[in-house]
């Protein structure tokens, strides 16, 4: 158990970062912070899909000279997948980001218990 | 290929388009490009429908020229065609009753917008309904997510904007977990389409290795999805978010958008993991309990509030409780009723929202009780509506909340453990609901102290009353000929497989 | 197929009441009442001389649960107690609705409200009547429901906060028995051969003994459940809170008719679904018997300390729905024959009780049995059908109450349930004794005041005829039916003997 998670460095690192990230997400009371949480989850997750699609001792999926065993390129399709991911998370966090700015327009605050507490003063 | 195998997929392309063009357009040529939008995707939907009744039996269409270990696929069988008609009526119908509400609450130069994001929130269902790859599954969560949270949003006032930020952020930890349990799955099993990832789970499982990273990945996909459809405990945004949207949104996204998480789980559970995989995990265990939970908190904390829209949003937590209760059984019964519950709460949810609004205006705009006294008689036909809707959730007969609790039960006295606590659950959640519904009820048809009721006439809300009256039609086809909705649902489970 | 008219042509007559916009003449809308209420009373007389069992499927609410109407012997006399006791209260309601309108002048509005009132009254006939004919428990549970909730506006009649809140009691203690007995519903669909009502029973006698135990506590949780709108122990509280509040006519039909329908399920449901072979000697008939008895003998003892005249009956009602339930909880011929002729006895007696109680309110707008000294003198002819009918709640000859309480108490005697052959009987005696308590003191006191009486200020305050013909028609009825037992009688044995 102990020698594969060392093995597997890679995977036990983005796992860590991806706690990091949801409990950054789900704990933070600051927006910002929040965001930021976001992203280092979304980056573990990056990471591990890389992680997962290099082998030690391959090359990228590119015909130089003729195609040659397929045991020699490495699988494309996480490379493919981080791309597509990036891309969602880089348009939610450009939403995120401006309802922050929202908040931050209405309220001079990005604590989001603050903002509950004054919601509540204002009432209805 | 038969012609109406391409409907799905132009489906979608469709309403990818229509959100494109409306961006460019003025608020009435949008408005028009989205009601014909949804009419013609209903009607392509329900040729598909036809389509895979007679052939009787799924199709596969594949997209752009790989075929299947690569590709990118869509698949259709009788019950995603079904589902997808379903989304496009109710969306209708919800779009058109909130329209007088949507031009008093949303700015003049914006309205557009809205149009846009349910152009693109429809795109991000049919996709979700319709898909057969798990990682575009999960792109159109993140589209559906976004085109949801600008619903919320579009109504600016303090409570929406904070209610969405809390959607975002409840919806990006559920679809962070989504994600990693896909990538997980496909590490596992080395394919994205839901068919082939089966067959390779089936051998994994039947090899007994890997038993432990195949729990995590059911436990990090339901919870990631329990999460986005706001299963009990993680309801806390819903509702500020359907209270104080514009109550289209709040109608589009109790009945839609949560029902389409819950569609692409049941699909999961049924083209991706197998149906006795995750029924062998202890997952589901947990997804009863907390179902059960949410069927109990909902309603008392729907109870305890004073104000009708938040009550009704309440009671989605409750009956989102339901339906996962349904599929925390692990009978292939208790999934059905499952879906049939989330036809029936769409039909009856959007039905409560679209008939409140109806009465909270007639009485000077304010959603506490005090002032709903005698509403109904101001405004009869959304008094008569929500009378309807109220009788359906409460589960009387002849309503289609009738049907989907006796299918739950029907279900549950198969399952000899969970028959004891479900049924028993079930029926303390019929009192509470009776008790919030009918105090409402009685309430809106006890005449109001002065006597005076300025009654709304049929020629002012014309469009309004009709939609309800669509929707009432709706509650009482689904509850008294339920059987042939029932026949369509255990067909399409059927194609599932 | 009479009956499926005499069930939908009261409905549509209420719904037409409802709908309409408004009311113009006070007198055009009586007529309307009385002509739906006349026409129903003969379509529901006719199906008494239908031959052969008549059947009917309305449509199939999924494709093993039909909506089924089907007339057997039982139907036939719930469901002509039912119209007969719905035709005097509603002509009773007449002169007792004006007392009704909140400022005493007759102004549109209250016009609207009186509709509304025939409206709901009608519904809520052919509700009952429905049920009387209910083919099977799916259709039975339905317009169960549709009962509870087309009934509430006659409690909720006149708005105020009491009404309300006794509304709310009344729909949720009934909301609550209906869904035990829907449990219940969901394991006969699973363990019986048909939902429809049989002689004798639908369990197969294959799960009765695999699945004996669970079957038993479904039977039980039903008889709760629709023990529940008989107003039987422990669900009893919301009777007393609801009966009282509505109208006067309106509480003699919730308290004679209304509350049968709970009777009507539990004869159902143990001697149609269950069936007494399945049921007999077993600790749910011992729990139900000991139920029943001490609702019974609490019933009683709390009218005898109870000062409201309205209330009091209403707490005569839940004792003498127990003599019912007794009746039918022993199981044997004699029993249950009592049970069914005090079915119609308790009908036509406590709705004329309730009449009585409401002619005095209207007349004298007293409410409480202390303020009604004398009353005997100033409307002697009500008074004098107020003590007919009192002595046949009490059972004494030769009214039909004695019939039924003696087939009743003979029944108890030869049970086969070990200590309740002298216990049914002796409470059975003790709470007439009460009964007598309660019900008789306002005779007395209404025709001998004392000496004290003031005799000066005495005025004949006798009410119209409206409200004196429906009392008489309904004590008259009572008392037939102890003078010539035999008809009915014979009637009731034949049913007794196909479903024992």
């Amino acid at each position: 158990m102990g020698a594969n998670l060392f093995s597997n460095y890679g995977e036990v690192v983005s796992v860590i970062l991806f706690v990091i990230g949801f409990g950054n997400l789900l704990l933070q009371s600051n927006l910002i912070k929040k965001i930021i949480g976001l992203n280092i989850m979304d980056t573990a997750i990056y990471l591990f899909l890389a992680e997962k699609g290099y082998i030690e001792g391959r090359i990228a999926p590119i015909v130089v000279d003729g195609i040659q065993d397929m045991e020699t390129y490495i699988n494309p399709i996480p490379s493919g997948l981080v791309l597509t991911g990036i891309v969602v998370s880089v348009s939610v966090s450009a939403l995120m980001l401006s309802i922050t700015v929202r908040l931050y327009q209405r309220y001079q605050t990005l604590d989001l218990d603050e903002i509950n507490i004054r919601l509540l003063k204002e009432g209805q | 290929m038969d012609f109406a195998q391409n409907f799905p997929a132009v489906s979608i392309l469709l309403c990818l388009f229509a959100g494109i063009i409306s961006s460019g357009l003025k608020k009435k040529a949008a408005r028009f490009v989205s009601m014909t939008l949804i009419i013609v995707v209903s009607f392509l939907s329900l040729w598909t429908l036809f389509y895979t009744i007679r052939t009787g039996q799924a199709f596969v269409y594949v997209m752009g020229k790989f075929p299947a270990p690569w590709g990118n696929e869509i698949r259709a069988g009788v019950l995603e065609a079904f589902m997808a008609l379903f989304f496009c009526i109710i969306m209708l119908l919800s779009l058109e009753g909130g329209r007088k509400k949507l031009a008093d609450e949303v700015e003049e130069g914006k309205t557009f917008l809205y149009y846009v994001l349910s152009d693109l929130l429809l795109s991000s269902l049919l996709a979700l309904v319709y898909t057969n790859d798990l990682f575009t599954a999960y792109v159109f969560v993140e589209i559906n997510t976004i085109a949801a949270c600008g619903l919320i949003m579009i109504r600016q006032n303090g409570r929406t904007i904070k209610a969405s930020a809390r959607y975002m952020i409840m919806s990006l930890l559920g679809s962070g977990l989504f994600l990693m349990g896909l990538c997980m799955l496909y590490d596992l099993t080395g394919h994205l389409l839901m068919s082939n990832i089966k067959e390779q789970a089936a051998l994994i499982y039947s090899s007994g290795e890997y038993r432990i990273p195949l729990l995590i990945v059911i436990a990090l996909m339901s919870v990631g999805l329990a999460i986005k459809s706001a299963l009990f405990p993680f309801h806390a945004w819903l509702p500020d978010a359907y209270g104080y949207s514009t109550v289209s949104s709040a109608a589009i996204l109790s009945s839609l958008v949560s029902k389409g998480y819950i569609f692409l789980l049941i699909k999961i559970i049924y083209r991706v993991i197998g149906f006795d995989i995750f029924n062998s995990s202890k997952i589901i265990n947990i997804l009863f309990v907390f179902g059960l939970m949410g069927m109990i908190f909902g309603s008392l904390s729907a109870i305890r509030e004073n104000d009708v829209r938040r009550m009704i949003s309440f009671s989605s937590v409750a009956q989102i409780g339901y339906i996962y209760m349904g599929i925390g059984m692990g009978t292939q019964a208790g999934i059905a009723a499952s879906m049939f519950h989330i036809l029936s709460h769409a039909a009856t949810k959007s039905l409560l929202f679209i008939a409140a609004i109806g009465l909270t205006d007639v009485s000077g705009g304010s959603r506490k009780f005090i002032e709903l006294t005698g509403a109904a008689y101001r405004n009869k036909w959304a008094g008569a509506a929500f009378t309807v809707g109220s009788l359906s959730m409460v589960g009387v007969p002849m309503f289609s909340g009738f049907i989907s609790k006796l299918l739950f039960a029907q279900a549950a006295v198969q399952n000899n453990v969970k028959m004891l606590p479900a049924l028993i659950v079930l029926g303390i959640s019929t009192i509470l609901n009776a008790i919030y519904f009918m105090k409402t009820v009685i309430r809106i048809y006890t005449p109001p102290d002065n006597g005076k009721y300025e009654s709304i006439t049929f020629k002012d809300m014309r469009s309004y009353t009709i939609i309800l009256i669509f929707f009432i039609l709706l509650n009482v086809i689904l509850g008294v000929s339920s059987q042939p909705v029932v026949d369509l649902i255990g067909q399409g489970l059927a194609m599932f497989s | 197929m009479y009956f499926v008219f005499s069930i939908f042509f009261p409905i549509l007559a209420g719904i037409y009441l409802l709908v309409r916009k408004e009311v113009k003449d006070r007198r055009n809308l009586l007529i309307t009442v009385a002509g739906a209420l006349a026409v129903t009373a003969v379509l529901v007389v006719l199906t008494f001389f239908q031959s052969g069992p008549g059947m009917f499927t309305l449509f199939n609410l999924t494709d093993r649960l039909p909506l089924l109407f089907k007339a057997d012997e039982v139907s036939v006399i719930f469901s002509i107690m039912a119209v007969l006791v719905f035709l005097c209260a509603g002509v009773f309601s007449f002169e007792y609705m004006k007392h009704e309108k909140t400022d005493g002048t007759m102004s549109k509005e209250s016009h609207m409200k009186e509709k509304r009132y025939y409206g709901f009254y009608l519904v809520v006939l052919g509700v009952v009547i429905a049920l009387c004919f209910a083919g099977n428990l799916i259709t039975f549970y339905l317009f169960f429901e549709i009962l509870t909730l087309s009934s509430m506006p006659l409690v909720l009649h006149n708005g105020s906060r009491e009404a309300v809140m006794a509304g709310l009691k009344y729909l949720f203690y009934s909301l609550s028995g209906a869904y035990m007995s829907l449990f219940g519903l969901y394991f006969i669909e699973r363990y019986g051969n048909t939902l429809t009502f049989s002689e004798g029973g639908v369990i197969s006698a294959q799960a009765a003994s695999s699945h004996g135990g669970i079957l038993l506590l479904t039977a039980m949780l039903m008889l709760v459940g629709f023990g529940v709108k008989a107003g039987m122990f422990p669900m009893h509280a919301w009777l007393t809170t609801a009966h009282p509040v509505a109208p006067a006519p309106a509480s003699a039909i919730l308290s004679a008719v209304i509350v049968k329908a709970g009777v009507l399920a539990i004869v159902r449901v143990v001697y149609y679904i269950f069936g007494v072979s399945f049921l007999k000697e077993t600790w749910v008939q011992t729990v139900w018997m000991v139920l029943s008895l001490l609702t019974i003998f609490m019933g009683s003892m709390l009218a005898y300390r109870e000062p409201v005249l309205k209330k009091r009956l209403a707490y005569s009602t839940v004792s003498q729905l127990s003599y019912i339930l007794f009746g039918l909880s022993v199981m044997n011929a004699g029993a249950v024959t009592g049970s069914l002729l005090h079915v119609l006895c308790h009908g036509f007696i406590k709705a004329a009780l309730f009449l009585c109680a409401g002619a005095v309110i209207y007349m004298t707008g007293k409410t409480k049995v202390e303020e009604l000294r004398g009353i005997g003198k100033e409307m002697p002819l009500l008074m004098w059908c107020y003590t007919i009918a009192s002595l046949g709640l009490i059972g004494i000859p030769p009214t039909g109450g004695f019939i039924s309480k003696w087939y009743l108490a003979e029944g108890a005697l030869s049970s086969s349930m070990a200590g309740f052959n002298w216990i049914g009987p002796v409470i059975l005696l003790v709470s007439a004794l009460l009964t007598a308590g309660y019900l008789l003191p306002v005779t007395i006191y209404g025709f001998f005041p004392g000496a004290d009486f003031d005799y000066e200020n005495l005025r004949k305050k006798e009410p119209s005829r409206l409200m004196t013909i429906p009392v008489l028609v309904l004590t008259a009825i009572s008392v037939l039916i102890g003078l010539f037992p035999e008809g009915v009688i014979d009637y009731l044995s034949r049913i007794v003997v196909k479903i024992m």
